[in-house]
């Protein structure tokens, strides 16, 4: 075994498996809360009140049209700026400024956006018909959502939201350019980086971090592809398109 | 500054005014000019490797289009960033290796102990425009990758009549492809190709991790906490509202574009009946 250990590729594997728990946990702590904003945004972007709709739609455009890198550092930087004021008076400066928590943070502002508009785009192109349908049967307004829009929108929605975690999953590998790196806590960029600094040899230590965002990412396809198949269980009459990996949404 | 101008703006104003138009200020305005051009030579190189990418995906030869597959694949699974930083230190390396062949002894070889370059003849020093030209070269690779599978989205998308009816008039196959298929293929293309050049553009907010001297490194610079011995704190730290100015920036950027693409659709649509959106 211990050849197999000394292989550079399987040391740097072995090396690099830490470091990618912080890029799965950014992700992992942002898709949930960034999903129900994202959620709660479309249900805002799509609502009669004008007041409430542009608002909703002012927000997503300003996340969608700014670059993350830019978000993290602005967001860092207005932390610092009520540290003093804010933060160290109520004793929550630990926590604030923590990468561990202001990174997720920013990625759920980021995604909410992004995930607001796939939603959004989702909620416009539920058939009427249905809707129509569901009022014939008296239901109120929140049967409505409940039985006809809430799944009609996620199902049409989600081969692009899939779209929309990886890039999210992708964007961790921003987050310790911007906010400090605290000891140990290296992500896979920070780790190849210094792996990178030690002996210079690019090839190897990127293309294993790169292995691991492209294991990853297919993880998170594959996954995201089961809950596809299961959302679309009832039409059973057509194969159900499996997610591609080339998916043709683009973010 | 002239007088007139100071009593018209008021001391607050007019100290305001020469502030953001100090040496440090107009140095950053100047810096906008790597991002525009890392967006538009980085657009073309996009532009350069979508066809390529395209070409082999549609290429007749199985081993082509796999190529093609596996690039618009691995380089869309992979996060922009780790491309962007990796590309640039790996053309670096490489082209030090082959100086390295060249311009070392081979005693320099045999007593190099894993430090790189092998020798200090076979060292290439990157400037700020090399570095500019290599960010360029990678965002244009990443972006191609979108691009390509874009444009083989569109290539596909050609009505078979229009192609049909060109065959019909006996036009030779290259014909075909550069008088009709590739014509026809933009406005197919367009939507898809103005969503990548809004990654695109926001990609470009990532020069300065190459050490160029951007907007982001100098928003930095001028906002951090001033202090000089004569006059005490000049300011505190001011970073985040220089980073609000980048952040209004790219919207505008982006907003502006969002218009251009708006008219350019409308102006190559000209004479379509539908262009699926």
């Amino acid at each position: 075994m211990d050849w197999l250990v000394s292989l550079p590729i399987v040391s740097d594997i072995v090396t690099l498996a830490r470091p990618s728990l912080f890029n799965i946990y950014f992700a992992a702590a942002s898709i949930p809360i960034g999903f129900v904003f994202a959620i709660g945004l479309a249900l805002a972007r799509a609502s009669n009140n004008p007041i409430i709709s542009r608002l909703s739609g002012a927000y997503i455009y300003a996340f969608r049209g700014s670059p993350l890198f830019i978000q993290l550092f602005m967001f860092y930087s207005i932390m610092l700026s009520l540290n003093l004021s804010v933060w160290k008076p109520a004793g929550w400066d630990w926590l604030v400024l923590h990468p561990l928590f202001l990174g997720p943070l920013v990625l759920v502002l980021n995604t909410s956006a992004y995930g607001a508009e796939i939603f959004y785009g989702a909620l416009r192109n539920v058939p009427h018909q249905e809707i129509e349908a569901a009022r014939a049967f008296g239901m109120g307004r929140f049967q409505q959502f409940r039985a006809v829009v809430w799944p009609n929108m996620i199902r049409l929605a989600w081969p692009a939201y899939t779209n929309e975690v990886v890039f999210l999953f992708h964007a961790t590998a921003l987050i310790y350019f911007t906010l400090p790196v605290i000891n140990e806590q290296k992500d896979l960029m920070n780790k190849a980086g210094e792996l990178f600094e030690r002996d210079y040899n690019a090839f190897l230590h990127f293309s294993v971090a790169a292995l691991y965002y492209l294991a990853i990412s297919l993880v998170i396809f594959f996954c995201f592809g089961l809950i596809y198949k299961r959302l679309m269980r009832h039409m059973s009459d057509k194969t159900p398109r499996s997610i591609r990996f080339a998916p043709k949404y683009l973010r | 500054m002239p007088d007139w101008l100071t009593q018209l703006l008021g001391d607050d104003l007019s100290f305001g005014l020469s502030y953001i138009t100090n040496g440090k200020h107009l140095a950053w305005y100047a810096s906008f000019r790597f991002t525009i051009i890392a967006a538009l030579a980085g657009a073309l190189f996009a532009l350069f490797f979508g066809l390529g990418g395209a070409a082999l995906r549609q290429s007749r030869f199985a081993v082509l289009r796999s190529i093609g597959a596996l690039y618009c694949n691995i380089v869309r699974g992979v996060p922009d960033v780790l491309f962007f930083l990796f590309f640039p230190l790996a053309f670096e390396q490489s082209v030090e290796w082959l100086m390295s062949t060249q311009a070392c002894s081979a005693a320099d070889l045999a007593a190099n102990t894993g430090t790189w370059p092998p020798c200090t003849e076979a060292n290439w020093f990157l400037g700020t425009s090399e570095y500019l030209a290599l960010a360029c070269v990678s965002l244009g690779i990443v972006y191609g990758a979108f691009t390509a599978n874009v444009i083989h989205g569109a290539m596909q998308a050609v009505p078979k009549g229009q192609l049909e009816a060109a065959r019909a008039f006996g036009m030779h196959p290259i014909q075909l492809l550069w008088r009709v298929h590739i014509r026809q293929m933009w406005i197919y293309a367009l939507p898809g190709l103005s969503n990548v050049w809004m990654l695109l553009l926001k990609a470009t907010s990532l020069l300065s991790l190459l050490q160029i001297a951007d907007i982001v490194l100098w928003a930095d610079r001028l906002g951090a906490p001033n202090y000089l011995k004569q006059v005490g704190l000049v300011h505190p730290d001011w970073r985040w509202r220089y980073y609000l100015v980048l952040f209004l920036f790219y919207i505008l950027v982006t907003y502006l574009s969002e218009r251009g693409f708006a008219v350019l659709r409308r102006k190559l649509g000209h004479g379509m009946i539908r262009v699926e959106g």
